[in-house]
């Protein structure tokens, strides 16, 4: 289904233009170098009747955080404002499989939460709602096959999460509200920025071609090739030739985390160095941050 | 099927950007800008994620690591600068910290909110022990028990029979 250009959104035709040129361009470059494309276009099940959610959701927010506050309608409206949006992405979906209720469950959940974590005044509501948007997160990227950063995006934000527990309950006590917590900086502003950035990222995202057509980069991400002969094992050795005799439309999903763990260490071996050094100088400036200078106080 | 797949994937991922966005223009208190900053490296991470699995490669989970990598720096500096922060002003307001903003733009209006819930109510505890009060435990307390011990267990036991 084309993205269909109508008369209100005239601009974005001259944009739509643009982007199918880049689309053209980078379709072609596979073809120069040594990986072939799995597909050709893909089409968009996305129509402009998709951007009234995002309306919806932003009158939602704005509703919901004025209810919150004290007034019982504004929050009911915002909140079937917000349920009218998701039902109408959820008829979006219209091959029904399990994996795709289960994907949107934890897209909904995540946005939920993260709604949740706009509006709610407490901190620790807030953090709650922060909590539910990395858990349904990780469970997104545990079903797109990568499973090792699921697993460890878990652990890091939910040791995060427990530290920001214990900030909030040190620094902003439930007991008693402070103003900056209570008075939200300019939410119609905010929600008007945002309700635009994301219509021109839907708009660019689901563009006929907007999304390169997937492609097999049989030189990148097992660097075999360049390796020497007793740096590969035998597992590496046939992973290479299923590679090499992989055909259109074949797929081989990452889904090993060992892969993952050989290609880390092998094509981006200086990244993790940088990554380590970067951790380190981290640590080192977290604790000299937050150390107390006695002698100066005292 | 799996581009379409990556195209809803990739409007989510920019849903949990602005939802972070919003929450770092909106929300005043260090921590939850803190937070907001967070949702939206995670939303860049879910876009990585599908692009990985697209193209059927590693590199954009490799991505997706580093950006993790850079999120944990980014919160081990950014709590221990929001804990010298507020040791310096006692408030994680972030308006505390606006001086070298320009002084063109006018601030926003203060407007002290209450929060006001009419059926807020208080859980009723049967009261335990004794009536602050009405007993007051004098200063000198340790003195007074090594001496007097024995006088004000028996009027606290006294005070328990009568509750």
């Amino acid at each position: 289904m084309n993205l269909a250009i109508s008369t209100p959104f005239a601009p974005f035709a001259r944009l739509a233009d643009v982007l199918s040129d880049i689309t053209l361009m980078a379709q072609a470059l596979p073809d120069a170098s040594t990986g072939q494309s799995l597909g050709q276009s893909i089409p968009s099940t996305w129509t402009l009747s998709m951007l009234l959610p995002i309306l919806l959701g932003a009158i939602g927010y704005l509703l919901i955080q004025q209810g919150v506050l004290n007034s019982r309608p504004f929050f009911a409206g915002g909140v079937i404002a917000s349920v009218i949006a998701v039902v109408i992405v959820a008829i979006g979906f219209t091959p029904a499989t399990l994996e795709s209720i289960l994907l949107m469950g934890f897209c909904v959940l995540a946005t939920g939460g993260g709604v949740g974590f706009l509006v709610a005044r407490e901190p620790v509501y807030a953090a709650l709602g922060f909590a539910t948007v990395v858990l349904s997160v990780c469970g997104v990227l545990f079903m797109q096959s990568a499973l090792f950063i699921a697993a460890a995006t878990m652990i890091v934000y939910a040791g995060a999460t427990i530290i920001i527990f214990l900030f909030v309950l040190m620094f902003a006590q439930q007991s008693d509200l402070r103003n900056y917590d209570i008075q939200l900086n300019r939410p119609l502003v905010a929600a008007t920025i945002g309700a635009i950035l994301l219509t021109t990222l839907t708009l660019c995202v689901t563009a006929e071609n907007a999304v390169f057509a997937a492609t097999a980069d049989l030189t990148r991400p097992l660097s075999l090739a360049s390796l020497p002969d007793n740096f590969i094992s035998d597992a590496g050795r046939e992973l290479s030739k299923k590679l090499e005799a992989m055909e259109p439309g074949q797929s081989i999903v990452p889904k090993s985390t060992a892969g993952l763990g050989r290609s880390l260490y092998t094509d981006y071996l200086i990244a993790v160095e940088l990554a380590g050094t970067i951790l380190l100088v981290a640590t080192i400036g977290a604790i000299a941050l937050a150390q107390r200078t006695t002698e100066s106080q005292s | 099927m799996n581009g379409v797949l990556t195209q809803n994937l990739l409007v989510f991922g920019g849903i949990l950007f602005v939802i972070g966005m919003v929450g770092f223009l909106t929300r005043r208190s260090l921590i939850l800008m803190f937070l907001s900053l967070e949702m939206m490296l995670s939303g860049v991470s879910v876009n990585l994620i599908a692009f990985s699995r697209h193209h059927q490669n590693y590199q954009g989970q490799i991505l997706a690591i580093m950006v993790l990598t850079i999120a944990a720096c980014e919160a081990a500096i950014a709590l221990a600068l929001v804990v010298s922060l507020f040791r310096r002003k006692a408030t994680l307001d972030i308006a505390a910290w606006d001086e070298l903003s320009e002084t063109l733009v006018p601030k926003a209006i203060e407007v002290s909110i209450t929060l006001t819930d009419p059926n807020l109510a208080f859980p009723k505890l049967t009261p335990a022990g004794l009536d602050p009060m009405s007993h007051p435990i004098s200063a000198h307390f340790d003195d007074q028990s090594s001496a007097g011990g024995e006088r004000e267990n028996a009027s606290m036991r006294e005070a328990g029979s009568h509750a």
